[in-house]
């Protein structure tokens, strides 16, 4: 016994820690092997006989582990954008450009002491954030990202959009009341006046597409806008566009309609009295509804993941790997060999002081470039789901882009503003885009 | 919810944590916990039926400083509310006089922050007054020189500021680089970029320099353009004109029974400037434009301030191509002893008079010191401008008067 | 405000994209250094004057005029006897850029608190206790610490003047101003006379083997920390010319002898501090 704890104590501390891995990970590995003979098929045949619920349960993950990198990135994008506008240069240590700031921000949120103040109501005031995250992730499920690539194809896709959107708005109320703090409850009442009042607008602006589309599925709305980018629903419905875009604007109280955190008048709203992750949570969460409202709206008015225009015939050629054969093996073995001396050769012939295995790691490095890049092009050609994808985020983050560039130029509307505007202006405009394009409808007898 | 006056009780100071979760809804309330001792004050802290108060500062985001108003809301709208003053209050004017005439000029730069220099201008004008100095003419035309620069500083602040009280994050950091651009200037002339200490009783501390000459220069050639350019992003902007016109409007006759000066006078229409009313150093020399405007609202307010930055850069222009030579200061003994009496000195400064009433017993030390602070008197209109508008318009309103919390404090 | 609605908004929307591309006016501070005018008096620190002099004078008496406390001095005093530090890091103007590099995560060394060595003040305590904390009686104090330590640290100092509450700028004068109380351990010198006998018997040129042996001049503290060249207030009784004095020990030299005996002491100099 003395000689084996002997021998443990001479262990180094990384021996000791792949002397007790490697035993538990081939044991777990064993373990694996024969529960997955034993229960397998059951398992698969429940799965398959659900798979409904299997594809909810894997989209809505993905959903939620997609937002909050989606909310760094819009909030590095925030901050160096509207740096840049401001003639600073933003965020720049961490990270290349400082793109790690958003991360950093993050754990900082992490680490902060979360705290309840007295008073308060904590039940709420706990739950609060998580309804507002809930509201804002829950949208993300009935985006069309790309062909195929959707959580669930609801066939009233569009209702439980501006369902779920709607729920946020509880969680803002919960926070503004429960934080017993008047800026708070200024904050929270603000958001539920101004998000109630610009629902309406929002979701008659789109009634017009409704009728033109004849479907609520957002899938079918994207697929009736293929083609070149004269299909996109902006060219006919501008109008209906506009109050959507203004709508959703508010929506996710982005300025100029940014009242319930207004620094300026009521320090920050609902969110006040927040601190650590739950601040976090409502930080992220309004980020997250930029991203849902910009994916939204080029759902809606343009394509979706429809390419603006139609490639030329080289780039659409598909090429089907299966159908080289023997030919792929040999592709595979001998192109690396030579694509590595072909880039090598220029530095080693060019420049007589460089010693040959300088060269050649340079040639390698360089193929290895230029191999990635013919796979990602390869992709792109062959793969719907890429080039949609890459579509669909280019526009985007292009409206992303244009909520952020708002935010850097304009000033904040006032309360009464906001509402008279969306009464007196919104409203009617809407009731009239739906009237001209239903009578356009009929006139031109569909 | 109704809180009496006194009866919000504090939280009594105890060691015992339970007493900490023991609070009733008063115990957050800005209520003073003595009874009430004016009729006024028993009124204000009387809420009716569907009233709260609101207790805005001493450390909200947008009160300039270290204000505190306690505002009383219906709703999103102001009733009524009630500026608490003294967060910042030094005792300058005791402290002056304590200090001898030199000392005093280091004690008068922190009172107008933003534009110190106006403030070390009426005391050192009221002591040359006392003493009977006459300062040399190059020496007026570099204080001249020095705090229209400043003008231009503190009023590019302000756009700034009124802009960010409005929501617009961008103009207040266009702002700041001109900003920066005149304090880094004048820290090159006078050594410190915003407590300068630079005038002295019968002329200046240093002489202008070849790195504040080439700075001016290089500023002076772009300047009007880009301050054209930066107000660009507002003055034609809707959503900043709407919000702005209308808001806070004084007529003429109210803004001259409240002793109201300066910009916030002028954009009721009252051209009165000090400069040219009660002509000081060698404002007569100088061709420059009073601009007025009629609104009275804060747009004006903001508008008449562009315009005067533009009348600055014309007085900073005749200055350079008019300075004289000769020296900067006057021959003075070191130990400043007047002949006892009084004295009264004012400019304009980017706020409005600024005037010191200096007495003087014979020996070296002022035996009064009265400062007359534009701020101070510009914060009172806020009782008349502010009920009936909403919480947002409230610090618009008082970004609009531009006040200063170290010169209304003192 | 013109007739068509938000076309102010495209405006302004049209500039701020503008000075998107616009070049930054940002200064990247620990790696660039702003420029600032050489008449900028905001920073505390030492200056020198065009002939490369510290105009400073350590005499404390801006230190003990400011109200708060907040000046604060770094350098060697005209006697070139020690660095005087006083104060937090912060305050410093030399230190101002070390601290924000070090804040910005890039390793930065730390020298100038390295004679801050800290040191048992028991005796300092009780010496005080004695004299019932009465900054009156602050010359038998003093004299009564360098008694105790051999000199007076600077720690020692500290303490006495938080103690007593005189201020540290009365303690440092009065220390100063009195002949037999020493900054330093007094191993560290080495004492040469420079009476009338001593120099016709060859002190000159002993002096000059010292100074070039222990690389100091006289009356000079090398910045670089060694061993100190000084001169003797006076010729001891009954001692040999020329007279050289090591720990009030008179040492036999030569012209000749000299500068590699003053080699040799360099490396001893550690142990010698705490003789």
């Amino acid at each position: 016994m003395t000689s084996v704890s002997r021998a443990w104590g001479r262990l180094t501390l990384p021996g000791k820690i792949i002397f007790t891995l490697v035993p538990l990970l081939l044991a777990m590995t064993v373990g694996l092997l024969v529960a997955v003979v034993l229960v397998g098929p059951y398992v698969l045949q429940f799965l398959g006989d659900n798979l409904p619920l299997v594809r909810f349960v894997v989209a809505a993950t993905a959903v939620l582990l997609m937002s909050i990198p989606t909310a760094f990135i819009i909030i590095y994008m925030e901050m160096k954008v509207i740096a840049l506008m401001n003639l600073r240069i933003g965020p720049d240590r961490v990270g290349p450009y400082g793109s790690l700031l958003s991360v950093v921000h993050g754990l900082k949120v992490l680490m902060k002491e979360d705290f309840t103040p007295t008073g308060a109501d904590a039940p709420v005031f706990t739950l609060a954030p998580a309804v507002v995250y809930l509201g804002a992730v829950m949208s993300l499920l009935v985006i069309p990202f790309a062909p195929g690539l959707f959580g669930q194809d609801f066939n009233i896709g569009l209702l439980y959009f501006f369902a779920v959107s709607g729920l946020s708005v509880v969680g803002l109320m919960m926070a503004g009341w429960s934080s017993y703090n008047k800026y708070s409850l200024l904050g929270g009442l603000r958001s539920a006046a101004q998000v109630i009042s610009y629902e309406i607008p929002l979701t008659l602006s789109v009634v017009g597409l409704l009728l033109l589309a004849g479907t609520m599925s957002l899938n079918t709305i994207v697929l009736n806008q293929s083609g070149t980018a004269l299909d996109w629903y902006i060219f006919r419905q501008p109008l209906g566009f506009l109050i959507f875009f203004i709508a959703a604007t508010a929506e996710a109280n982005r300025t100029p309609f940014d009242l319930t955190e207004a620094d300026s008048e009521i320090v920050a709203g609902f969110a006040t009295e927040y601190s650590g992750m739950r601040f976090g949570f409502l930080f992220f969460a309004e980020y997250v509804g930029v991203f849902v409202v910009s994916a939204m709206t080029v759902t809606l008015f343009f394509g979706g993941w429809n390419a603006p225009f139609n490639w030329p015939w080289p780039v659409t050629a598909s090429l089907d790997p299966g159908s080289l054969g023997i030919l792929l093996l040999i592709l595979v073995a001998i192109v690396p060999v030579l694509g590595t001396l072909l880039f090598a050769a220029p530095f080693w012939l060019l420049r007589s002081s460089m010693p040959g295995w300088q060269a050649l790691i340079i040639g390698f490095l360089i193929f290895n470039f230029v191999a990635v890049g013919a796979v990602l092009g390869w992709a792109f050609i062959s793969f719907d789901w890429v080039v949609g994808l890459l579509w669909f985020m280019l526009k985007t983050y292009g409206f992303v882009f244009t909520f952020v560039w708002m935010r850097g130029t304009l000033p904040r509307v006032r309360i009464d503003q906001l509402m008279g505007f969306a009464w007196k202006w919104l409203l009617p405009a809407s009731l009239l885009n739906l009237f001209v394009t239903a009578g356009a409808l009929i006139v031109l007898n569909r | 919810m109704t809180a009496q006056p006194g009866s919000g009780t504090r939280r009594a100071s105890s060691d015992d944590p339970r007493v900490m979760l023991d609070i009733d809804a008063g115990a957050y309330e800005p209520v003073p916990p003595y009874p009430p001792r004016t009729e006024r004050e028993a009124e204000f802290y009387t809420l009716a039926d569907g009233e709260m108060f609101v207790n805005m500062g001493p450390q909200h985001p947008s009160t300039h400083g270290v204000l505190r108003v306690v505002l009383k809301l219906r709703g999103e709208q102001v009733v009524d509310l009630d500026p608490v003053l003294g967060y910042l209050h030094r005792g300058v004017e005791k402290l002056a006089e304590n200090a001898d005439y030199h000392h005093t000029i280091a004690y008068m730069d922190p009172l107008e922050y933003i534009s110190s220099l106006f403030c070390e201008w009426p005391a050192v004008m009221a002591f040359e007054k006392l003493l009977d100095v006459e300062v040399p003419r190059r020496a007026e035309y570099i204080r001249v020189l020095s705090t229209e620069l400043n003008r231009v500083a503190s009023h590019a602040l302000f756009m700034g500021w009124f802009a960010l009280d409005l929501g617009g994050l961008t103009p207040v950091l266009w702002s700041f680089i001109e900003r920066d651009e005149i304090v880094e200037m004048l820290g090159a002339l006078t050594g410190a970029r915003m407590l300068f200490n630079y005038m002295r009783i019968g002329g200046v501390n240093g002489d202008l320099n070849h790195e504040f000459m080439s700075r001016l220069g290089a500023w002076m050639s772009r300047a009007g353009t880009h301050i054209d350019s930066n107000t660009k992003l507002l003055n034609e902007n809707e959503i900043f004109v709407r919000r702005s016109r209308g808001l806070g409007v004084v007529d003429r006759e109210t803004a001259v029974r409240m002793c109201m000066t300066g910009p916030n006078l002028r954009a009721t229409g009252v051209p009165f400037d000090v400069r040219r009313a009660h002509p000081y150093s060698v404002f007569p020399e100088l061709d420059f434009d009073i601009p007025t405007r009629t609104e009275g609202d804060s747009l004006a307010r903001y508008l008449l301030r562009v315009d005067e930055i533009k009348q600055s850069l014309r007085i900073i222009d005749q200055c350079l191509h008019q300075m004289p030579d000769g020296p900067i200061m006057a021959k003075l003994p070191r130990r400043l002893t007047p002949r006892p009496g009084r004295a009264y000195a004012a400019v304009e400064s980017p706020r409005g008079q600024y005037a010191v009433y200096a007495m003087s017993d014979g020996t070296d030390q002022p035996f009064r010191l009265r400062i007359h602070d534009p701020s101070f008197v510009h914060l009172q209109s806020v009782g008349l401008l502010m009920p009936g508008n909403l919480v947002a318009d409230t610090m618009a309103i008082m970004a609009s008067l531009d006040p200063v919390m170290g010169g209304v404090d003192k | 405000m013109s007739f068509i609605p938000g076309i102010g908004i495209a405006k302004g929307m049209a500039l701020t994209l503008l000075r998107f591309f616009q070049p930054k006016v940002t200064i990247r501070y620990p790696e660039v250094a702003a420029d600032v005018s050489p008449k900028f008096r905001g920073r505390l620190q030492l200056l020198y004057d065009e002939w490369g002099t510290l105009k400073c004078e350590t005499c404390f008496q801006c230190a003990q005029a400011c109200p708060i406390e907040c000046i604060d001095m770094g350098g060697t005093d005209t006697k070139g006897r020690y660095h005087v530090h006083w104060g937090a890091a912060e305050t410093y103007g030399e230190r101002r850029d070390e601290s924000a590099l070090r804040r910005s995560g890039r390793p930065v060394p730390d020298e100038a608190y390295s004679h801050d060595q800290p040191m048992n003040l028991e005796a300092v305590d009780a010496i005080l206790a004695a004299y019932d904390h009465d900054p009156g009686s602050m010359l038998q104090i003093l004299g009564d610490v360098q008694d105790t330590y051999g000199y007076l640290p600077v720690a020692a100092l500290k303490r006495i003047s938080t103690s007593t509450g005189a201020w540290y700028a009365m303690i440092y004068g009065t220390a100063s101003y009195y002949r037999h109380l020493r900054f330093d351990p007094p191993g560290q010198s080495v004492g040469i006379c420079r009476c009338t006998s001593c120099l016709i018997s060859g002190g000159g040129r002993i002096q000059e083997a010292l100074e070039r042996g222990l690389r100091a001049s006289l009356g000079k503290t090398p910045l670089s920390g060694g061993i100190r060249l000084e001169q003797l207030p006076n010729h001891v009784a009954g001692a040999s010319s020329p007279l050289v004095m090591v720990a009030g020990e008179p040492v036999a030299l030569t012209p000749e002898t000299a500068e590699p005996w003053a080699r040799g002491l360099a490396p001893q100099s550690g142990t010698r501090a705490q003789a």
